[in-house]
């Protein structure tokens, strides 16, 4: 199955973020409570976990870049011989959880 | 000709501000810092992240939570010829520093027949997020009536980056007043080094039924209203004081004068309030228009959020005030 991470709304009154770093490129598998990837408001830093594990299959934003939230950061999938052609559609959410530190 | 004028970069607003503060300390030594925080806590809001590194305790200089001291100190240290940045974190406390801000640096040049000036900047952080009755004030309006007190309100991070660089050169003492509101939304600012002077409004959105004059964290609020009556056919345009003393009467004027209806918004109370002083501004110079102004009801703002929204003017207030306006 694809899943997909989007930008969350995990600090009231942010609109966009800014990607700081990613931890893991395309083909990186993550187990559940990984760090996948860092996130910066105006006044905290948002840690994503993996909720669930799986396969890292494309970066959509660089470090550095700015997304609007609800934006699609990346794409995962359960496994790495899952066929992406479908991810263009509806993926499903991937399970996250998040450290505003 | 280079194109770098024309490039921009994203981010916060805090970082444009520390990058103004940057620049100027980096070209003048006079320049320092001193407030809650601004050490290698790096601010309140975090707009001096690694300016302690760069610059020092010397230059980045945390003090008690004694706002009164802090400005005494920064007056005195600017009449003594540094260009301090006093750091106020909420706008209310500024008021504990009212006596050495304006019995002492607003007046120094004055007083001195021109041998002393004090390049004090106060910069300081107004506007309601659920804080209560005494950490959420806007009373901007109360310093604009002081002889000798500049004061400015951007609502923009290109704006905060280029009042703050021309708040550090200015030769008297500027109140430079963030809202906390803005903080979380990033924005373009020129590559290039820029200056924004005093005394210049900014037209932020063209319209033809009527003006919508704002500062700070209003001016969303005024572009959010005229989004909303644009569906019903009702052009606003909305323009961005920035500066709020001196204040641009030129623009303000040719763009009632090309509506011939003026809505003022503030945060803060109407009563002698920064839109009576503008509509005031403005109908001295072109005549009387149809004017409503739009601000907190006259009432503390509460840390209730329910109270608060209340008390604080939204764009649903706004447009209604807008369509009563259009209706004359």
């Amino acid at each position: 199955m694809i899943y997909q991470l989007s930008v969350p709304a995990a600090v009231p009154g942010v609109e966009e973020i800014r990607i700081l770093e990613w931890h893991g490129e395309p083909g990186a598998t993550f187990e559940n409570g990984d760090l996948i990837v860092e996130l910066e408001t105006h006044k905290a830093v948002v840690e994503v976990r993996a909720g669930q594990s799986g396969v890292l299959r494309a970066i959509l934003a660089d470090a550095g870049d700015w997304r609007e939230i609800g934006v699609r950061l990346a794409l995962f999938s359960d496994s790495a011989a899952d066929d992406m052609s479908a991810a263009e559609g509806d993926a499903g959410d991937l399970v996250v959880e998040f450290d505003v530190t | 000709m280079s194109n770098d004028q024309f490039l921009t970069t994203r981010m916060f607003f805090r970082e444009a501000v520390g990058r103004a503060v940057r620049e100027e300390m980096e070209a003048d030594d006079r320049v320092l810092v001193l407030g809650q925080d601004v050490g290698a806590f790096g601010g309140s809001y975090r707009e001096f992240d690694g300016l302690f590194k760069i610059f020092g305790p010397e230059r980045m200089r945390d003090t008690p939570v004694a706002e009164a001291a802090a400005v005494g100190i920064a007056a005195g240290a600017a009449a003594a010829g540094l260009r301090p940045l006093c750091v106020i974190t909420y706008m209310d406390f500024l008021m504990i520093g009212f006596d050495a801000l304006i019995n002492y640096a607003a007046k120094l040049r004055y007083k001195s027949g021109g041998r002393l000036s004090a390049p004090l900047v106060v910069k300081t952080t107004a506007g309601a997020q659920g804080q209560g009755v005494a950490h959420s004030q806007c009373i901007e309006a109360w310093l604009i009536s002081v002889p000798g007190l500049k004061v400015v309100a951007p609502s923009t991070p290109e704006d905060a980056y280029g009042l703050m660089k021309s708040a550090l050169r200015s030769d008297g003492p500027v109140v430079y007043i963030d809202h906390k509101r803005l903080f979380p939304a990033p924005g373009n600012v020129p590559v290039a080094e820029t200056v924004i002077p005093f005394g210049k409004a900014a037209i932020r959105r063209r319209g033809v039924d009527l003006t919508i004059v704002a500062h700070s964290y209003m001016v969303r609020v005024a572009l959010e209203t005229a989004g909303l009556l644009e569906a019903e056919d009702l052009s606003c345009e909305v323009v961005d004081l920035r500066s709020l003393a001196p204040m641009d009467v030129n623009t303000l004027c040719r763009s009632v004068e090309r509506t011939g209806r003026l809505l003022t918004l503030e945060e803060g109370q109407v009563t002698c309030g920064i839109g009576t002083e503008v509509a005031t501004r403005i109908f001295e110079r072109i005549g009387v228009r149809p004017w409503i102004r739009v601000g907190a009801l006259p009432a503390p703002v509460s840390s209730n959020p329910v109270l608060e929204a209340a008390c604080v003017p939204n764009a649903d207030r706004v447009a209604q005030a807008a369509r009563t306006l259009a209706a004359r």
